[in-house]
């Protein structure tokens, strides 16, 4: 059956969002971005942050966190089911696995469509008066598209071999906290050849750099597209590791 | 036509051996009681049938469809897990819609299958109600109603009795008696209800570390591993004496004594040489020919239980 994902799709869409978690996770995202913006904006009241770095700043929070939503969505899609007894019988129904878990990948990255929609007015709040809208909008879509869809492959891939929700989540969250960290790292370390190989590297800041440069410093997309190798290169992984994953898919995991 | 056909199906977890070997053929409409202790290898057998569990060896069939063709073979059958799980915000109707939907029914289709099969199943005044105020048994019963979502021609039960109440019970083992009855299809049970499955299924396959310890037609499997070789029988507490003295002296009967704490109860052990049913036709005619009445008289060791306590002791 060649449409089964979108099925599976429809069915994972309305237990996220009708049912399930997901406008919870909305709103706390909805915070925090409120929180960011509004620390960035009163800070470029008093002079101590340039506008453009405000809006730079916003929508890097933006595409991070909501990439991490798809992660999180996606860590709990199979895993979840195995918890509740129920992946047994979708792996009866006479599907491709692989399209059980492309369904299931659809609905973890309409977290990050409804986050980026979310972001849409808080990044023209802070941008529309230096004329910066278009460009952060759609650098910002296209980094966070990249990079919701290789965490939620992640995630769909550890999902697929955890045995709990509780294992996949911390796996997870493991390569996420490793990914995280260099953001965090004094501008010091960042500098120099070794913290700008370990940024390109790192598919998360790489990315963020990326928006960076376009936004903040208003250098040209083609110009900066080096910086979208690790993203290009984390996303064909992620992927492929999704799809031997699902391939690969068991009832009980690895341990089977 | 056979519906079902395991040769030499193994399966192996490490050092262990879940299923070992397992040789059978089930015939299309028979109802197959699968039998053992816990830990024999039953749910392994059912998944690796089911194609959840490839096997380590050995070759199947399903529905005349080999092993390797899963996808085919997961059209053909319709399988309630063990300890199935539900998703609580769901209504039962959308569920069953759902896996209609996924076995390539249309949504219009979908949804008035799931609707009927609510009905067959006993509910549909809760086709509405979301699936967390089911009771166990309407979730068994739900179970059952998604295996038939897509009209299978073989039906695989996984302990569809477990955690219910003797209702519960009942109205699951009704349930699939009207299944191969009515429907037609082909229906592996396991299950730990010996009485019931002597009740419901034609034949029975008893599994004992992982291994066939008895398989067949069920009274086959049960006078072939359990013939009787004892009777309880109720006279007069004034005429046990008598009794006990005439059925000594009988070719058919190797002991007789008084029934302890019981008045009028004679315990007999029937000689190894004689069938039961003869041995116990000779007792009869004994006691009848002395004058001694005969209030009750019952053979012990002939029902499934005894038969799969026997097998799996051994």
């Amino acid at each position: 059956m060649s449409g089964a994902w979108t099925i599976v799709a429809r069915r994972e869409l309305a237990d996220l969002w009708l049912r399930g978690r997901g406008f919870a996770l909305l709103v706390a995202y909805s915070v925090l971005l409120s929180a960011t913006t509004y620390l960035v904006a009163t800070n470029q009241a008093i002079n101590f942050i340039e506008q453009r770095e405000a809006v730079g700043l916003t929508l890097q929070v933006a595409v991070a966190v909501g990439a991490l939503l798809s992660l999180l969505a996606a860590a709990d899609a199979l895993s979840g089911e195995r918890d509740r007894g129920s992946l047994e019988a979708l792996l009866l129904a006479p599907v491709p696995r692989w399209q059980l878990v492309a369904g299931k990948g659809a609905s973890a990255l309409s977290l990050w469509l409804a986050a980026f929609a979310v972001a849409v007015p808080y990044v023209w709040f802070l941008g529309h008066g230096i004329g910066l809208v278009a460009v952060p909008l759609s650098a910002g879509l296209a980094v966070g598209t990249l990079l919701a869809v290789a965490f939620a492959a992640m995630g769909l891939a550890v999902s697929a071999g955890a045995s709990t929700s509780r294992v996949s989540l911390a796996v997870c969250m493991l390569v996420l906290l490793a990914l995280y960290v260099p953001t965090q790292f004094p501008v010091g370390a960042t500098t120099g050849w070794a913290g700008e190989l370990l940024q390109r590297f790192n598919p998360l800041t790489a990315g963020l750099h990326f928006l960076g440069r376009l936004v903040i410093d208003g250098h040209g997309a083609f110009e900066e597209a080096s910086w979208l190798a690790a993203p290009a290169l984390f996303v064909t992984a992620a992927v492929a590791a999704a799809a031997v994953a699902a391939r690969r898919l068991r009832l009980s995991g690895v341990r089977e | 036509m056979t519906a079902v056909e395991a040769t030499g199906l193994t399966r192996t977890y490490g050092a262990v051996t879940a299923v070992d070997g397992l040789t059978f053929e089930l015939e299309e409409g028979r109802v197959l009681g699968v039998l053992g202790p816990n830990g024999a290898g039953k749910t392994t057998a059912i998944r690796m049938l089911t194609t959840i569990l490839p096997p380590s060896s050995g070759r199947f069939a399903v529905a005349g469809i080999p092993d390797g063709s899963e996808r085919e073979i997961r059209r053909r059958i319709g399988v309630l897990p063990e300890s199935a799980g539900y998703p609580a915000r769901e209504s039962g109707e959308e569920y069953l819609a759902y896996h209609a939907r996924l076995h390539g029914r249309p949504a219009a289709e979908a949804v008035a299958a799931a609707r009927r099969l609510l009905a067959e199943v006993g509910l549909a005044d809760r086709e509405s109600a979301l699936i967390h105020t089911y009771s166990r048994g309407m979730r068994q019963r739900l179970g059952i109603a998604r295996a038939l979502v897509n009209d299978p021609a073989v039906v695989f039960l996984d302990e569809p009795t477990l955690g219910l109440d003797p209702q519960g019970q009942r109205d699951v083992l009704q349930m699939v008696r009207r299944l191969a009855g009515e429907r037609g299809v082909t229906v592996l049970l396991s299950t730990h209800l010996l009485d019931e499955v002597e009740q419901v299924c034609t034949d029975v396959l008893i599994l004992n570390h992982g291994k066939v310890a008895a398989l067949g037609p069920v009274a086959a499997v049960v006078s072939r591993a359990a013939a009787p070789r004892s009777a309880r029988l109720r006279t007069g507490p004034d005429r046990v004496e008598e009794a006990v003295t005439l059925l000594a002296a009988i070719h058919a009967v190797s002991a007789a004594r008084a029934a302890d704490g019981r008045p009028g109860e004679v315990t007999i052990e029937l000689s190894a040489e004689l069938a039961a049913p003869a041995a116990a036709a000779a007792v009869l005619a004994t006691l009848v020919e002395a004058g001694v009445p005969v209030a009750e008289f019952t053979l012990e060791g002939g029902r499934l239980s005894d038969a799969f306590l026997e097998v799996v002791s051994t």
